[in-house]
C-alpha cells in the first residue's frame, strides 16, 4: 500500500518544488542597518583605545628595548581584525586604572601580558601559543 | 547584533516556575533606603507559565493591554515546559518595548527607586537541580531587609533580602527592564540603550525605535549611532525629510565615516534629488571602510537609477 502511493507522492513533491520560486530578489536598498552602525563603532573605539596605549610613554619603552618601530606598530594595528581587536581590549580591562601597594605588582605583571599579547597579535614576537599568525 | 550574540552565549536557563518558599533574614545595601511601585498589575500564574505572567505584569506596568495568554505562544516553549530569556527579550520587543537586561542588585534598586519593576531570573532549588522561576521586583525596604516581589500565586510577595540574593545569584544576577521607548533607564548607558532599541527595528517596530532613538538623542545628542538609527526608523516610516536631516547630522558629527553618506544618498535618491543623491554615494564610496561593498552597490544602483529615469 505505501510502496504504491509512493510514486505519485514523489512525482507530485518533486513537480510542486519545480513550482517554487528560488530566484533571490536583489536587495534594493542597501542602506547600512543600526546593528552594522553600533558594530563598526564598537570596533573603532577599540582600535583607539589601543592606539592610546601603544602610545604611552612605558608602553613605548617596552617595545623599543624589544627593537620594534613603535610608528610601524601603530600602522600595524590598522590591518587587525575586530576579533583581534576584541581579544587585546578584554585583556586591557584588567589593567589596575590606580595603582595601590598590592595593586602595582599585580598591575605589572598584566600590564607586561598586555603589552607581549598586542605585540605577537601584530607579529613582533611569539610568546603566546594561543596566538595565531595570520601573515 | 551584539545584543543578540549576547543572549545566545548566556547559558540557556529555563524557568519551570514553581512558587517561591517564604524566607526570613534581613540583610542591608546602599542607595536609597526603600522603594516601592505602585500601579503594576498582578497576574496570578497557571502551572510553568511564569515567563508569560511576568512579563504580561511589566507590559501592562509599560501602558500595553495584554493578558499572559496572550503571551503564551510568543513566550512559552512546551518542550521544555518554562520560557528562555531570549524568548522574554524579543516578545517585550513585538510589543514595542524596550527590553533592557540589567545584572546586580545596584541596579535593581536604581530602577525600582527609579519607578521601573524589574523582571528577575531566579533559581529556588540547587544549582545541580534547577528550579528556574522568573518574578516581577516591585519594591524594596533596606533597613527591614525585604524585596518585594509579585511571583507565582503570590501579589507582592516579601521576601528576605538574603534569600533572594541567594536566589537570584544563581542566574547571575539577571534582570530584565520592560520599558516604553521614551524612558530611559535609571542607569541607563548609550551603548547598552542603543543596542536595545536596534533590538526594536529587527522586530520592525520602526515607530518605537524611532521613539527610542529621539529618547537617546535627547541625552545623547552627539551620538553618531543614535542618529543613524533614528534615520534608519525614520526612513522605514517614510518619513524622508526626517530621515534626510538625522543622516546630516550623522555625516556632521563623523565626516569621515562613509556609512551616514551611503544611507543619506538613498533617502535623498528617494527624494528625487538625484544630484545630490550621487555625490552622497559618491563621498561614502570615496571614504572606504568597512563597508565599501555596500557603498558600491549604493552607488551602482543610484547612478543606473539616473540613467533609466534620463
Amino acid at each position: 500500500m505505501l510502496k504504491l502511493a509512493m510514486k505519485p507522492v514523489s512525482f507530485f513533491l518533486v513537480f510542486s518544488f519545480a513550482l517554487l520560486n528560488f530566484n533571490v530578489h536583489r536587495v534594493q536598498a542597501q542602506m547600512v542597518d543600526t546593528h552594522t552602525v553600533i558594530a563598526e563603532q564598537e570596533a573603532a573605539d577599540k582600535r583607539a583605545r589601543v592606539a592610546d596605549f601603544l602610545a604611552r610613554e612605558e608602553v613605548k619603552e617596552i617595545m623599543i628595548k624589544q627593537g620594534i618601530d613603535t610608528v610601524e606598530a601603530q600602522k600595524r594595528l590598522a590591518s587587525l581584525s575586530d576579533a583581534e581587536l576584541t581579544k587585546i581590549a578584554e585583556s586591557m580591562n584588567h589593567l589596575p586604572a590606580g595603582g595601590d601597594g598590592l595593586g602595582t605588582l599585580v598591575g605589572a605583571a598584566v600590564f607586561i601580558f598586555v603589552v607581549l599579547l598586542i605585540t605577537d597579535i601584530l607579529g613582533y614576537t611569539h610568546v603566546f601559543s594561543f596566538v595565531k599568525h595570520q601573515r | 547584533m551584539v545584543a543578540g550574540l549576547l543572549f545566545f552565549v548566556l547559558p540557556v536557563l529555563l524557568a519551570s516556575c514553581s512558587l517561591l518558599p517564604a524566607g526570613p533574614m534581613p540583610q542591608k545595601q546602599h542607595g536609597p533606603a526603600k522603594a516601592m511601585i505602585e500601579g503594576v498589575p498582578f497576574f496570578a500564574q497557571e502551572e510553568f507559565q511564569c515567563g508569560p505572567a511576568s512579563l504580561a505584569m511589566a507590559l501592562n506596568w509599560s501602558g500595553t493591554a495584554l493578558q499572559p495568554a496572550d503571551l503564551i505562544a510568543e513566550v512559552y516553549t512546551p518542550g521544555l515546559k518554562g520560557s528562555l530569556q531570549s524568548a522574554m527579550v524579543s516578545s517585550a520587543r513585538r510589543h514595542g518595548r524596550v527590553a533592557y537586561p540589567i545584572t546586580g542588585s545596584e541596579a535593581l534598586l536604581a530602577e525600582i527607586s527609579a519607578g521601573h519593576p524589574v523582571i528577575v531570573l531566579v533559581n529556588l532549588s540547587f544549582s545541580w537541580y534547577p528550579k528556574w522561576h522568573y518574578a516581577v521586583v516591585i519594591g524594596y525596604d533596606q533597613q527591614q531587609g525585604r524585596v518585594i516581589l509579585h511571583s507565582g500565586r503570590n501579589a507582592g510577595e516579601v521576601l528576605s533580602s538574603r534569600v533572594f540574593m541567594n536566589i537570584w545569584q544563581r542566574s547571575e544576577y539577571w534582570g530584565l527592564l520592560v520599558l516604553p521607548p521614551d524612558r530611559l533607564p535609571a542607569g541607563g548607558r548609550e551603548k547598552e540603550w542603543l543596542a536595545a532599541v536596534a533590538g526594536l527595528e529587527k522586530s520592525r517596530q520602526w515607530q518605537a525605535a524611532a521613539i527610542g532613538y529621539a529618547t537617546a538623542l535627547k541625552k545623547w545628542g552627539k551620538s553618531f549611532a543614535a542618529w543613524m538609527g533614528f534615520g534608519n526608523s525614520s526612513y522605514r516610516l517614510h518619513e524622508l525629510d526626517a530621515s534626510a536631516k538625522a543622516f546630516y547630522q550623522a555625516a556632521l558629527l563623523q565626516p569621515d565615516n562613509g556609512m551616514a553618506f551611503n544611507n543619506l544618498a538613498h533617502v535623498l535618491a528617494e527624494q528625487g534629488k538625484s544630484k545630490d543623491a550621487l555625490a552622497a554615494a559618491q563621498r561614502a564610496v570615496d571614504l572606504g571602510g568597512p563597508s565599501i561593498d555596500t557603498f558600491r552597490r549604493t552607488l551602482e544602483d543610484i547612478t543606473q537609477n539616473i540613467c533609466a529615469t534620463k
